[in-house]
């Protein structure tokens, strides 16, 4: 099966944004949502 | 800051005139220092474009391997899901007909409230109530349980609710509120205080009563992700959702819903989604603080609950009035050591002291290898530091 990405990280908060940094270092193609604003609350 | 300057004069600091708290100003100078947050945010994101694509929008399962964003489809292989919680509304009389805050919009004022009313009594409405009475607002904070910050060692809770009353604050516990009420722009909060009905009049109402994952809308159901109560996804020790191929992480698998978790999640999730490493989280040792002042902050297990796992304990308990602490003027405090009995491991440590945030990592680097109270009894700390208070505790509990 192909998708469009290996991951994806749904929110950018300060939980997702190093998962979605950790997955690229590790060589995944990554995509990250954000609903609102990065960085969580 | 308010506070300080008005002790200023004992600290020999002579100001001419009226002191005032300027709450728009601070509110730009708190909006300038998070868009600098954000703005660095956005600058990685941007440097790593080549392999991390964001998207702006809404995410919601349509299957499996799909997301629908609003205006097109994602597919993926694997995903993670970190989009949080948020404050819960819990079940009380009439709040659905009251205009009230939460710890979002409460940091989004433009005029002082007058009288303001917290529903709840953990973290979020004992940072406010503060916050707000030392900005100059009436403030009534109403705890649903016995003790403030539930959880937490009660005899600091206690003492910082007695400091809380002697700034001024009213703060019941026990307080379960029954019913709020709405006159134009008047409130009224019915709580039950000592057995007895009591009404609270205010301006302005803060709930911060509980938390929910923010996954009403995400679809969960179309993507076989299983949630329990309060729309929390339900996880595995490697952080794996009840779907193989979809991980949860931070706030939105509930527990210990800290950033700095949400933070160690995220690169763990990461390694095992993308490497399959099976990697498990390991929360034996997870800090917390709760920013009032003075601080509380922990680590571990409390006394009650050390018992209650069947330890043989020593516990050593010093006043948080030392050297530093009259220096700078706030002796309030107390600090607490929890260690096993025979070997002196450290089970916990507990401290309400200015800047106990800072203070407690002595503890929870000497607890991460499991290490004892001598490490941090016997080393030599620096004087005059706040830090010969976390010394003290530990010599107490040897």
């Amino acid at each position: 099966m192909n998708y469009d990405y290996d991951l994806l990280v749904i929110d950018a908060g300060q939980g997702g944004l190093p998962a979605a940094h950790m997955a690229a270092n590790l060589g995944a193609k990554v995509a990250l949502i954000e609903r609102d604003e990065v960085g969580g609350t | 800051m308010h506070l300080v300057a008005r002790r200023a004069a004992d600290f020999g600091v002579e100001i001419e005139g009226n002191v005032r708290f300027n709450l728009p100003t601070a509110m730009r100078r708190k909006d300038a220092i998070v868009g600098g947050i954000v703005n660095g945010i956005y600058s990685a994101l941007d440097r790593r474009k080549e392999a991390i694509d964001f998207v702006r929008g809404e995410a919601r399962f349509v299957n499996e391997h799909e997301i629908d964003t609003g205006d097109r489809r994602i597919s993926f292989g694997k995903a993670i899901i970190a989009v949080g919680a948020r404050n819960a509304t819990p079940p009380i009389d009439g709040l659905a007909d009251v205009d009230y805050l939460t710890n979002r919009t409460a940091l989004q004022l433009s005029a002082l409230p007058g009288r303001l009313v917290i529903i709840g009594g953990g973290y979020i409405g004992i940072e406010f109530a503060q916050m707000y009475a030392r900005f100059g607002t009436q403030v009534t904070l109403l705890g649903r349980n016995r003790h403030l910050a539930p959880g937490e060692d009660s005899d600091l809770s206690d003492l910082l609710a007695d400091y809380l009353r002697e700034e001024g604050m009213v703060v019941h516990t026990s307080a379960p509120v029954v019913r709020v009420r709405q006159n134009g722009s008047e409130k009224t909060v019915t709580a039950r205080v000592d057995g007895q009905e009591t009404d609270f009049v205010c301006n302005a109402m803060l709930v911060a009563a509980g938390r929910v994952g923010n996954t009403d809308t995400l679809g969960l159901a179309q993507a076989g992700v299983e949630s329990g109560a309060q729309g929390f996804v339900t996880v595995d020790a490697g952080l794996q959702s009840s779907q193989p191929h979809i991980w949860a992480i931070g706030d939105v698998k509930g527990g210990l819903m800290f950033t700095h978790v949400a933070t160690y999640d995220g690169p763990l999730a990461a390694l095992n989604a993308v490497k399959g490493l099976g990697r498990t989280v390991d929360y034996r040792v997870v800090p917390r603080a709760i920013f009032s002042s003075p601080t509380l902050a922990a680590v571990g297990l409390t006394e009650v609950q050390a018992r209650e796992a069947g330890y043989e304990i020593k516990v050593g308990t010093v006043s948080a009035d030392g050297g530093r602490s009259k220096a700078i003027g706030d002796t309030r405090g107390r600090l607490k050591a929890v260690v096993k009995a025979d070997d002196g491991e450290i089970l916990g440590f507990h401290i309400l002291a200015p800047h106990g945030d800072d203070l407690l990592h002595e503890a929870v680097t000497a607890m991460y290898d499991h290490g004892g109270i001598d490490r941090i009894a016997k080393s030599i700390h620096v004087h005059p530091t706040l830090s010969e208070l976390v010394k003290s505790a530990a010599r107490a509990a040897r």
